[in-house]
């Protein structure tokens, strides 16, 4: 045993919580770096840009958009335009995938319909859908929920067709009928499947979402950051999309939630 | 189910919606915007005549494979340094995940006004959107390789260079492609919202201008021509795997998906 370790067996408690804060700056340090040499570049008179204002002043307006309700106001929208759309397209998505994968007839009738559309830009059509449906609310959502039923759909039918035939005849053998099966086999063994196919469905919702309200919506976080952008007030236009990650991330840890409660059997 | 009546289903969705669209189109009962498919087919074979298909599409190909190919390149470069260097790791990784959720799109306003509406803000902002999945993949990718077979590789006694090319690459290969194909859905979804708000030439502008001059058969011919454009690009991109991971999709899901 060496002199050092000696010394760190004696303090222990005090050596640990070192070397974790050391662990924890080590892991985040790059962070505040960057935020302070940008926050320095701008008060030296370095960085002089309307289009780039220091952290301090994006963090203020941020604050004071945020307490006048502003900025709630319009990532309450975008965030239920997104989640609706999400939802739309899974309740409709996942019957259909289940369908696929179990009929031989609606696999061959939708297969191509989903493998086919899924590599095209479904953005093409949103001229047609705003000539449809307009630019409101049920524009957008229908088509998100458009946007995301390809990704939910397609890896929800591999998620159901890879459920193993001997779980089904094992449940079928015991007497369960095809409900039961569907509930207590089909369903819990191809949740895993499902929710990655959830996981990438849900940044495009929202990716879709404000990329409408920039192209023509009266409300929303695209709207706010398109709005402050021709108006040149870019600590505006960065609080915005602050916003939207902030949407982003509390959507994508919601359905990591959702998942840890629903999949508890897998870690 | 005979194959036969398989082929027959496989289009028959596709070919009723088509003739149900042409049919009504031509009895009037759908709104102008939506133009009878015979004549979206006529418009096209048009625009493809006089030289406005290859005009309006030679810009858009150029800013979509420029900016997926350096943000797919930054995105590798990043990923596989700060999978096997811990440093770039703890520089990279807090950055990435704070950008990481954050739809790029958001930003697009930014980069026209920091670049103009030229090519270099759509260039730009595509290969921001690319670096992220790109460089999350194969970090991640990396990350996971089992380790016995970089400690195997080392006892035999191969250099580094050949465990970074022979082992570590390879293993990483099919992770990597998921990353890059959906690097290249959000290039398109970017393409055309960035040639939507601020463009001056290509396919969005085909788009924008068949919308003004009220010639839907013509809106609808660049639709098309979008659709087709990211179809096919990912198309060569799975043709491309297939060949670079010969071998390594074997019996797994990815060998049958589309």
């Amino acid at each position: 045993m060496t002199a050092a370790d000696t010394v760190a067996s004696g303090n222990d408690g005090w050596a640990r919580n070192r070397r974790r804060a050391w662990h924890i700056i080590q892991r985040w340090y790059s962070i505040p770096l960057l935020l302070t040499v940008w926050q320095l570049a701008v008060s030296a008179g370095i960085l002089q840009s309307r289009l780039l204002p220091s952290p301090l002043a994006i963090g203020a307006v941020f604050l004071a958009q945020l307490s006048a309700g502003v900025l709630t106001y319009h990532a309450g929208v975008t965030f239920s335009r997104a989640l609706a759309g999400f939802t739309l397209a899974m309740v409709s998505g996942l019957p259909f995938a289940l369908a696929m994968a179990r009929s031989a007839v609606w696999r061959n009738l939708f297969e191509p319909v989903f493998f086919v559309g899924y590599p095209v830009p479904k953005i093409a059509l949103f001229p047609i859908f705003t000539y449809v449906f307009g630019f409101g609310s049920p524009s957008m959502v229908a088509f998100t929920a458009l946007e995301c039923l390809y990704p939910i759909v397609v890896t929800a039918y591999f998620a159901f067709g890879g459920v193993r035939s001997q779980l089904i005849w094992t449940a079928q053998n015991f007497g369960a009928g095809r409900a039961t099966v569907l509930r207590r086999v089909v369903l819990p063994a191809a949740l895993p499947g499902i929710f990655t196919g959830l996981r990438v469905a849900l940044p495009l919702s929202i990716i879709i979402v404000v990329l409408i309200e920039m192209l023509g919506g009266s409300s929303g976080l695209g709207y706010y950051i398109n709005i402050w952008s021709t108006r040149f007030a870019f600590a505006n236009v960065y609080a915005g999309i602050l916003m939207v990650g902030i949407c982003g991330f509390v959507l994508d840890q919601i359905l990591l939630l959702v998942r840890r409660l629903v999949v508890y059997w897998q870690v | 189910m005979k194959r036969g009546s398989a082929q027959i289903l496989h289009w028959l969705v596709p070919m009723a919606a088509l003739a149900a669209w042409e049919i009504t189109a031509r009895f009037g009962i759908l709104p102008p915007y939506l133009s009878a498919p015979s004549l979206v087919l006529l418009a096209l074979w048009e625009t493809i005549r006089d030289g406005e298909l290859v005009q309006a599409l030679a810009p858009s190909v150029f800013r979509v494979a420029l900016g997926f190919a350096i943000g797919t390149v930054t995105g590798i470069i990043g990923g596989l340094g700060a999978g096997l260097v811990p440093g770039l790791r703890n520089f990279f990784d807090p950055l990435v995940s704070l950008l990481y959720s954050v739809p790029k799109v958001a930003f697009l306003p930014v980069f026209l006004l920091l670049f103009g509406i030229g090519d270099v803000a759509k260039i730009a902002i595509i290969a921001f959107s690319g670096f992220f999945p790109v460089f999350v993949a194969s970090r991640h990718a990396v990350a996971s390789i089992d380790p016995h077979l970089v400690w195997i590789a080392k006892n035999m006694g191969a250099p580094p260079r050949a465990v970074f090319f022979r082992v570590i690459i390879p293993a990483a290969a099919p992770e990597l492609f998921a990353g890059v194909r959906i690097g290249l859905a959000h290039a398109f979804v970017l393409l055309f919202a960035a040639e939507l708000i601020g463009g001056s030439s290509g396919i969005g502008t085909l788009i924008n201008a068949g919308e003004e001059w009220g010639r839907f058969d013509l809106m609808l011919a660049g639709v098309v021509c979008f659709a087709l454009l990211g179809f096919g690009s990912d198309r060569i991109l799975l043709l491309i795997r297939r060949r670079v991971l010969k071998g390594h999709l074997i019996g797994t899901q990815e060998q049958v998906l589309p």
